[in-house]
């Protein structure tokens, strides 16, 4: 199903032979986002990559690392009458405590998915007698766009329309993960469309104080293997830096714009992350200027602490401690028709991924 | 975290608005995030929003490391 | 300014039916399992699988039945009248019955324009009257507005089996050639492309009868199976597969035709396109032996052209399907959940 299949199994078997010849030691390397875990499952790479590298999936998928307080208001805010919902199709099946939006929309109440931010505006331009709430998760790949809706919201002096920013930041995460003793990272694939707007700047500590090569990458499966020759060179030689292997899409600087537009709307805020705990200036709040497009301060939203469920470790998921079959609710009382975290519901949740597709083909002999 | 997909702009409809292909597939984007958008000019799309313009080669530096990949690779 | 109440701490099992039970996955399965469970069974031979497209009620009688309710209702490549017969028909033409009978039901919104109702109708008739199928009975409902989304057209199509023995995944071995009859997704990405509003002049629904070149292969005694490739797309017809007949099934990324148009499709809204409802394409298993006999009799109908072999039938790994990606990893094929949303992620 490809452009050019024949130069794509070369270029596998050729990246394949290298990486194998180039890494000699057992190591850990984390993709911190989930369309590099889908990805690397869709195109069965763990299956053709030397056995001493192990692939560990990170806290990269927005959905999952949202606080199961926060789903619980925002699902509570849903189900007021006046109330439409806009959503990207990522957080429709999502579990809070009780309810999701796919079961909201089931009884009826209006939930709408959209596939832009920008759709917002239209939607409460066509019904001013509905109050219009996006509920918006992402990292600095999306939260760009909600900056601009926000800005031209704002602009259309719009009334009926605000925003739950659950917006989160990438290189505080990633500091979390590199400086915690109880994890085994040697190297890192970075995000390659976070680092599209980022550029490279934000990520220069991971190896430069905590000594962990870091290799930005796309998402093609020539890119990732690429990204893991680069990591895998840097850890023979001793020399931990940061590379890119996205340069095509990826500029040092970023976009210079987005960030702006970011800067301009956003300030960044402590954030739950589900599993992980609270990270300080992770969260992108919506700054007090736009304080009336803000759904938080609009609705009076209280965010409860709440408990895991029972047995649930989409935590230790996250973080890398434990793979998904790892936890004792996988493919037992956790499966995609009836899922207990995020992980599990979300497209691009590590343990999404390990289940529909069966953890890597490990039944396959090669 | 970032479905994002490589574009061409194929008509400007306003300031912050543009008709983009995919293949012979066409979507109206947002241009708000990226410079002077042009007709023709490659781009990379997330969630209906042009993030950045592409350089449609290969940047130096993944040159470079292919050179070290085949060097591997090719070792007997 | 509203605020909230107390949420209390227990964690609820969702217990409504939603649109995720109507996508052709495990949630499809489990709600068909819920319904069959509690009939006295009217299949012949109850101990045949629940998961062929039509059944046989008497020797050579088979039936199928079947609900439309896309949207929109007009789509490049056909309408809902059209696809409604070539639905029905293509579930007994993929076990070798040939289509003689349609009996059908429309339940109509009040209001709807007279002529768009006649165009559905015209377009249902076409397609009966290309096969020789007649219509038998019928039933007709109008509802109030907004009781239902324009109209829904259900059908049940009859035949008589041209057949040597059923077709059916009961005769599926191991060393079997899986091939599919055409390009993979068209009928989903184009539906896929009118709700998210992404325009194209050459994407088109594959809504198309399939009698017309399957009775050229029903006295070919190497076929074995052959499913049509609706709700839930290839990857859901492969995993009954091998789910069915407890063997394991391997396939090649880069065999599976897909045209570019649906590979945009997917790459923009997140879909995967193993998973993409076609409307005029089967997946065909049958003993290698009889290979050239039946591409080259299949590939002469415009609607099967581009038939390809995508895999085969193996012993080992049993209960799964395998993909052996485009750089050469191994993928296993999982049936999908419930319905396909657009991602950003």
């Amino acid at each position: 199903m490809n452009h050019s299949s024949d130069s794509r199994s070369e270029k596998g078997s050729i990246l394949v032979r290298a990486i194998t010849r180039a890494s000699s030691q057992n190591i850990n390397l984390m993709e911190v986002c989930g369309t590099h875990t889908v990805s690397i499952f869709r195109h069965g790479l763990r299956t053709i990559i030397p056995e001493n590298i192990k692939m560990i999936s990170g806290p990269g998928c927005p959905v999952c690392v949202t606080d199961q307080g926060d789903i619980d208001a925002a699902l509570e805010l849903a189900e007021e009458d006046m109330v439409t919902m806009a959503t990207y199709g990522d957080m429709l099946r999502v579990p809070g405590t009780s309810t999701s939006l796919a079961d909201l929309k089931a009884r009826g109440r209006d939930i709408r998915i959209i596939t832009s931010a920008s759709q917002c505006i239209e939607i409460a331009e066509k019904d001013p007698q509905k109050e219009i709430v996006f509920f918006s998760v992402g990292f600095e790949t999306t939260a760009p766009a909600t900056a601009s809706m926000l800005l031209e919201a704002q602009k259309k002096g719009l009334e009926n329309l605000s925003v739950i920013s659950l917006h989160k930041r990438t290189p505080p995460v990633l500091e979390t993960l590199a400086s915690d003793p109880g994890i085994k990272i040697d190297g890192f694939i970075l995000p390659g469309h976070v680092s599209v707007i980022l550029g490279h700047d934000p990520y220069r500590s991971i190896p430069e104080r905590y000594g962990i090569p870091s290799c930005i990458t796309g998402f093609e499966p020539e890119d990732i293997l690429s990204g893991i020759f680069s990591i895998v060179r840097q850890i023979e030689e001793g020399k931990p830096r940061l590379t890119s292997v996205y340069g095509r899409v990826v500029k040092k600087e970023g976009n210079i714009k987005a960030k702006e537009l970011m800067a301009e709307v956003f300030e960044y805020c402590d954030a739950r992350w589900r599993g992980i705990g609270e990270i300080k200036s992770s969260g992108l709040a919506i700054k007090e200027k736009y304080r009336k497009l803000d759904a938080q301060y609009k609705w009076n939203l209280k965010t409860k602490e709440v408990e895991p469920p029972a047995g649930c470790r989409c935590g230790d998921v996250l973080s890398g401690r434990i793979t998904p079959p790892e936890c004792p609710l996988f493919r037992t009382i956790c499966t995609p028709s009836s899922p207990v975290g995020p992980c599990m519901v979300s497209s691009e949740g590590s343990c999404s991924a390990y289940y529909r597709f069966r953890g890597g083909a490990e039944s396959w002999n090669r | 975290m970032c479905l994002a997909v490589p574009h061409r702009i194929i008509e400007i409809i306003d300031s912050g608005r543009a008709f983009a292909a995919t293949g012979n597939i066409k979507v109206e984007i947002r241009t708000d995030l990226i410079e002077d958008p042009s007709i023709g000019d490659p781009v990379l799309v997330h969630a209906g929003f042009a993030i950045e313009k592409l350089d449609m080669e290969d940047s130096k530096e993944l040159e470079n490391l292919w050179e070290e990949i085949r060097e591997y690779a090719d070792e007997s | 300014m509203f605020s909230l109440l107390q949420i209390s701490g227990r964690c609820r099992k969702l217990e409504q039916i939603t649109l995720g039970h109507g996508s052709g996955g495990r949630l499809t399965e489990q709600l068909i399992k819920n319904i069959t469970e509690l009939f006295p069974s009217g299949r012949k031979d109850p101990s045949v699988s629940d998961l062929e497209d039509c059944t046989f009620l008497s020797n050579d009688i088979a039936v199928t039945i079947d609900s439309f309710t896309v949207s929109p209702r007009i789509f490049p490549g056909g309408n809902i009248g059209k696809l409604a017969v070539c639905g029905s028909t293509n579930d007994l033409a993929v076990r070798g019955v040939r289509p003689e009978w349609l009996v059908m039901s429309v339940v109509i919104e009040e209001g709807m324009d007279m002529e768009e109702f006649n165009g559905y109708m015209e377009s249902a008739a076409a397609v009966c009257r290309d096969l020789g199928v007649k219509l038998s009975a019928g039933d007709t409902k109008v509802v109030p507005r907004n009781s239902l989304d324009g109209l829904f057209i259900t059908t049940c199509a009859l035949g008589t089996a041209d057949t040597p023995f059923y077709w059916g995944m009961n005769n599926i071995k191991p060393g079997d050639r899986i091939a599919v009859t055409r390009s993979i997704g068209a009928h989903g990405a184009t539906i896929g492309a009118a709700r998210y509003d992404l325009g194209s002049k050459t994407l088109s629904s594959d809504c198309a009868a399939l009698w017309p070149a399957i009775k050229e292969i029903t006295k070919d005694r190497s076929v074995r199976a052959m499913r049509d490739c609706t709700r839930g797309g290839l990857g859901t017809v492969l995993c009954e597969w091998a789910e069915g007949t407890d063997l394991g099934i391997e396939i090649e990324e880069k065999e599976i035709p897909i045209s570019s148009e649906v590979i945009s499709v997917c790459d923009v809204l997140g879909f995967d396109p193993l998973y993409l409802a076609c409307e005029g394409c089967a997946a065909i298993v049958f003993d290698p032996e009889g290979e050239d006999r039946i591409l080259s009799a299949l590939a002469r109908h415009k609607d099967c052209s581009e038939i390809k072999i995508i895999g085969e039938v193996v012993d080992e790994h049993k209960k799964m399907v395998g993909m052996k990606t485009d750089i050469g990893g191994m993928r296993v094929i999982d049936m999908p959940v419930a319905e396909m949303l657009p991602r950003i992620c």
